[in-house]
């Protein structure tokens, strides 16, 4: 147990340095700032684009960030064999893959967590520099309702980033890991449409396998509550806890077959 | 008890997608490390070697077979905290310092604080990285990080030292300095298993090696059983005589070959007497500039070994 | 000079081949269904990106001289935006108003004003100001009969502002008078959440003023024509006569013209609050 916060740590400690996550971070940054100038063309709406667009921006980058961290850190390590030092030391090989998953969930949080900060400054600007009388119908610039969002985004992420680090423990080539993690989290979005394949396509059978598969891949959909938010609408607490407790289980999931996985596998 | 030991240990591997066929890496590896010895595991390229050091460090399974370290089975986590691993060519983590590199692994080991800095600190010293140990790994040359590599393989004072090829990537000053660290080790009483293909040194260091072609063993014992002290001839170098006078001195059948700037190579057969050929040379009034017996050296008889492995391979 | 004739190219290029990309080009995806499916969970910002699209197509469109100007695109538009964020508020209402304007300053399409308010009473039916749009679309188009039936609707939506069901008697009864106008628009002064929508209540209200000024001031004329045998010539003379103190200025400040072969009495052209609608269109 000991061992497993220690690999986190120290996955952590490499993982958060690394320079490719502050281009991609502060290209999010960038993007929330000038979104400023967009909202000036959308006669009254300038504070729902700008909410709209940092949410879409954590959203996509974050998601950039999961799958480099996932299946481009993991493959490079094993690549470049750096894995060979650790993996001779007292340290299990459960141990030293769960510790790994944490230690990435870690420096996607801290990564997550400075995007999310700069959106709530931009929002902040905005609401500050609000010229008195113009539209402020709707929920306030740096509504922490927001945060719900946020929140559920870092689920979701945290997900990606497990299926990412289960392709890669068996994976050797890193493009085909972080094809087939954002395969899935696209084929995650249509939930909707697979659970009602039946409205759209007659045979019995295309429509059993379309909702067996709606049960079994992750569905990603239920993460996007980025309208509701934006909206003023309420997320109650409950669907709050049930997407969290889905996302938690199908980590552990993805976990243990990793584990199982990367117990067994040569490095040659 | 054995420092190491395999029985039987063999792996192959399934290569192709369509219709894999079976690779051997290694077949029925036999063998056996008493303590305190410096064990040269040699090869030419694709022989095992490092099959054989990831199958003990169980980074692969064996297909069949099996091996213990110090009494206990391969794999066993707790022996491992009594050995060290040097990988062949190492990388470790870009975005950390060497200092860092090694206080992580300490900890892995289980040591703290106080004691902790100070073996790290000690360990780098002795591998001899000064203040570069606080620069990232990223920015080091590949001898620095072979030394990182030891660093870390001795940071627990280990019993026995895996070492996969050692002096790979070293200059001149760095391959002496691993084969001072490595007799040290010897002096402490580790165990140092090492493989390579740097025969000479393996022959000035070892006490027992064993020789590995195609996955087999193709033989194993102490330097000076395989390779018994036995002269076979004498190699001089010879200035300021004439071509005709050098032919004298070393008499019909020997070997004669003229290096730059008026100097010539001689080489005796076995059966000629050195000193009848050094009191021609003073005959003839040139120089002798070196005397140097030829002896059957470990190459030659890993070459030879390895001929035959192969022959026997193919026919 | 290969530089020039590259700028010359696109120059030939946008002149002759603009009108047929503009239409593509705007709406990149025809189905909604399909924009809704590309585009992820990233449908709130594309919507977002439609809307300013959009925008910026009707104000193109309605600065536009040219004589065959048409707003198409308008529907499709607002469609897809709001297929896209079933929430967009504005996109549903601004959408409307434009949708059921009158050429040339909007589409003149009543129904599908109406249709876009529909799509919204069904993904928020918790919303009373979408049947509240309705009415007044058909208030526009002088159906008060509907119009008051769908005031009505809006009021029982749980939640609804409590001026609606008078608003509802109002039109019912007195059916495009003066009052129901006079009603709306001191509702829109009051309550509307957009500036331009205020400043034109405004200007409604003082034109309505204006009207009532004028029945006033052309009761006098006639009070004066049967003392005096004629219309009064000029306001001084109605001054004189003791009708008035001053010369009568409308609401927004301009003097109010006399026609002196009938006695009527008409808003100045020089004021902002020519032309007086009639009674039917606010």
């Amino acid at each position: 147990m000991r061992s497993t916060l220690l690999v986190a740590i120290h996955v952590f400690r490499d993982s958060v340095r690394d320079k490719v996550l502050y281009s991609i971070v502060a290209f999010a940054i960038i993007l929330m700032a000038s979104s400023f100038l967009m909202g000036q063309l959308t006669a009254g709406q300038d504070v729902k684009i700008i909410k709209d667009l940092g949410l879409a921006a954590m959203s996509l980058f974050g998601l950039f960030i999961a799958i480099f961290i996932g299946v481009g850190l993991v493959s490079r390590e094993i690549e470049r064999r750096s894995i060979y030092a650790v993996l001779a030391k007292p340290v299990l090989r459960h141990e030293f893959i769960v510790g790994k998953y944490l230690g990435l969930v870690g420096t996607l949080f801290v990564n997550l967590a400075v995007m999310a900060i700069a959106y709530y400054g931009v929002l902040e600007y905005m609401a500050l520099t609000l010229p008195a009388g113009a539209f402020t119908g709707g929920p306030p610039a740096t509504d922490p309702r927001l945060l719900l969002a946020v929140g559920l985004i870092g689920a979701e992420l945290a997900l990606v980033t497990a299926i990412a680090l289960f392709w890669s423990s068996f994976s050797s080539s890193a493009l085909l890991s972080a094809a087939f993690t954002a395969g899935l989290w696209v084929a995650g979005q249509f939930g909707a449409d697979l659970r009602n394949f039946d409205q759209v396509v007659a045979s019995p059978v295309a429509v059993w396998l379309a909702r067996g598969l709606y049960y079994v891949l992750p569905n990603f959909a239920a993460f996007d509550i980025k309208a509701q938010v934006v909206h003023g609408a309420t997320v109650s607490g409950d669907y709050m806890a049930a997407t969290l407790a889905y996302a938690m289980a199908y980590i552990a999931m993805l976990i243990v077959a990793a584990v199982l996985v990367f117990s067994r596998r040569d490095f040659k | 008890m054995d420092a190491i030991r395999t029985e039987g240990l063999t792996k192959h591997y399934s290569v192709g997608f369509w219709r894999p066929r079976p690779y051997v890496a290694l077949e029925g590896l036999d063998l056996e490390v008493a303590p305190g010895e410096i064990f040269g595991f040699l090869g030419p390229n694709g022989a095992g070697k490092t099959t054989t050091l990831k199958l003990l460090m169980q980074l692969i399974f064996p297909t069949s077979g099996r091996a213990e370290i110090l009494g206990r089975p391969v794999g066993d986590v707790s022996v491992r905290r009594r050995i060290g691993y040097l990988p062949e060519n190492p990388f470790f983590y870009d975005n950390l310092t060497a200092e860092e590199l090694l206080a992580y692994f300490a900890r892995l080991f289980g040591f703290h604080g106080q004691e902790r800095a100070t073996r790290v600190s000690r360990i780098l010293d002795e591998v001899g990285l000064g203040a570069e140990r606080r620069f990232q790994l990223r920015k080091y040359s590949k001898g620095m990080l072979q030394r990182v590599g030891l660093a870390q393989a001795l940071l627990n004072d280990p019993e026995v030292v895996f070492l996969d090829e050692p002096m790979s990537g070293l200059d001149p000053l760095g391959r002496r300095d691993v084969r001072d660290l490595i007799l040290r080790l010897r002096d402490r009483g580790t165990t140092v298993f090492f493989s390579s293909h740097i025969l000479s040194d393996a022959e000035t260091l070892c006490s027992r090696v064993a020789i590995v072609a195609h996955g087999k063993l193709v033989t194993a014992g102490s330097v000076a059983e395989l390779v018994p002290f036995r002269v076979r001839g004498w190699d001089l170098i010879v200035s300021n005589l004439t071509i005709a006078q050098v032919h004298d001195v070393g008499g019909p059948d020997a070997v004669v070959r003229e290096i730059a700037d008026g100097r010539h190579h001689v080489i005796l057969p076995e059966a000629a007497s050195l000193d009848s050929a050094l009191s021609r040379v003073t005959t003839h009034r040139g120089q002798l500039l070196s005397v140097n017996p030829v002896r059957d050296t470990l190459e030659d008889y890993f070459l030879a070994r390895v001929r035959q492995a192969e022959r026997r391979e193919v026919g | 000079m290969l530089a020039g004739t590259v700028v010359w190219l696109q120059m030939y290029r946008e002149r002759h081949f603009r009108a047929a990309e503009a239409a593509q080009q705007i709406l990149y995806v025809q189905s909604p269904a399909v924009m809704k499916r590309l585009a992820l969970s990233f449908d709130a910002v594309v919507a977002d990106l439609y809307w300013i699209r959009t925008i910026q197509y009707y104000g193109g469109t309605r600065l536009s001289r040219d004589p065959d100007k048409h707003y198409d695109l308008l529907y499709p538009m607002l469609d897809l935006t709001t297929t896209l964020d079933p929430r967009f508020s504005i996109a549903y209402r601004f959408g409307a108003f434009f949708l059921s304007e009158r050429a040339p300053g909007g589409a003149g399409r009543p129904d599908l004003a109406i249709a876009l308010l529909k799509k919204a009473m069904a993904t928020s039916p918790e919303s009373w100001e979408y049947p509240y749009d309705i009415g007044f679309v058909y208030y526009r188009y002088a159906q008060y009969e509907q119009a008051a039936d769908w005031f009505r609707r809006a009021a029982k939506v749980p939640g609804a502002t409590n001026w609606l069901e008078p608003l509802a008697a109002v039109t019912l009864a007195a059916g495009g008078k003066l009052e129901a106008s006079r009603v709306l628009w001191q509702n829109l002064l009051a309550n509307g959440d957009q500036q331009w929508l205020r400043r034109t209540a405004e200007h409604r209200l003082q034109q309505l003023d204006a009207i009532d000024e004028i029945q006033r001031l052309q009761s006098l004329t006639a009070a004066y024509e049967a003392r005096h045998g004629a219309p009064p010539p000029t306001w001084e003379h109605l001054i004189a006569d003791g009708a008035l103190r001053t010369v009568p200025r409308d609401p927004a400040g301009q003097p109010y013209v006399l026609n002196p072969w009938w006695g009527l009495v008409t808003v100045s052209q020089d004021s902002p609050l020519w032309p007086l609608p009639t009674e039917r269109a606010p």
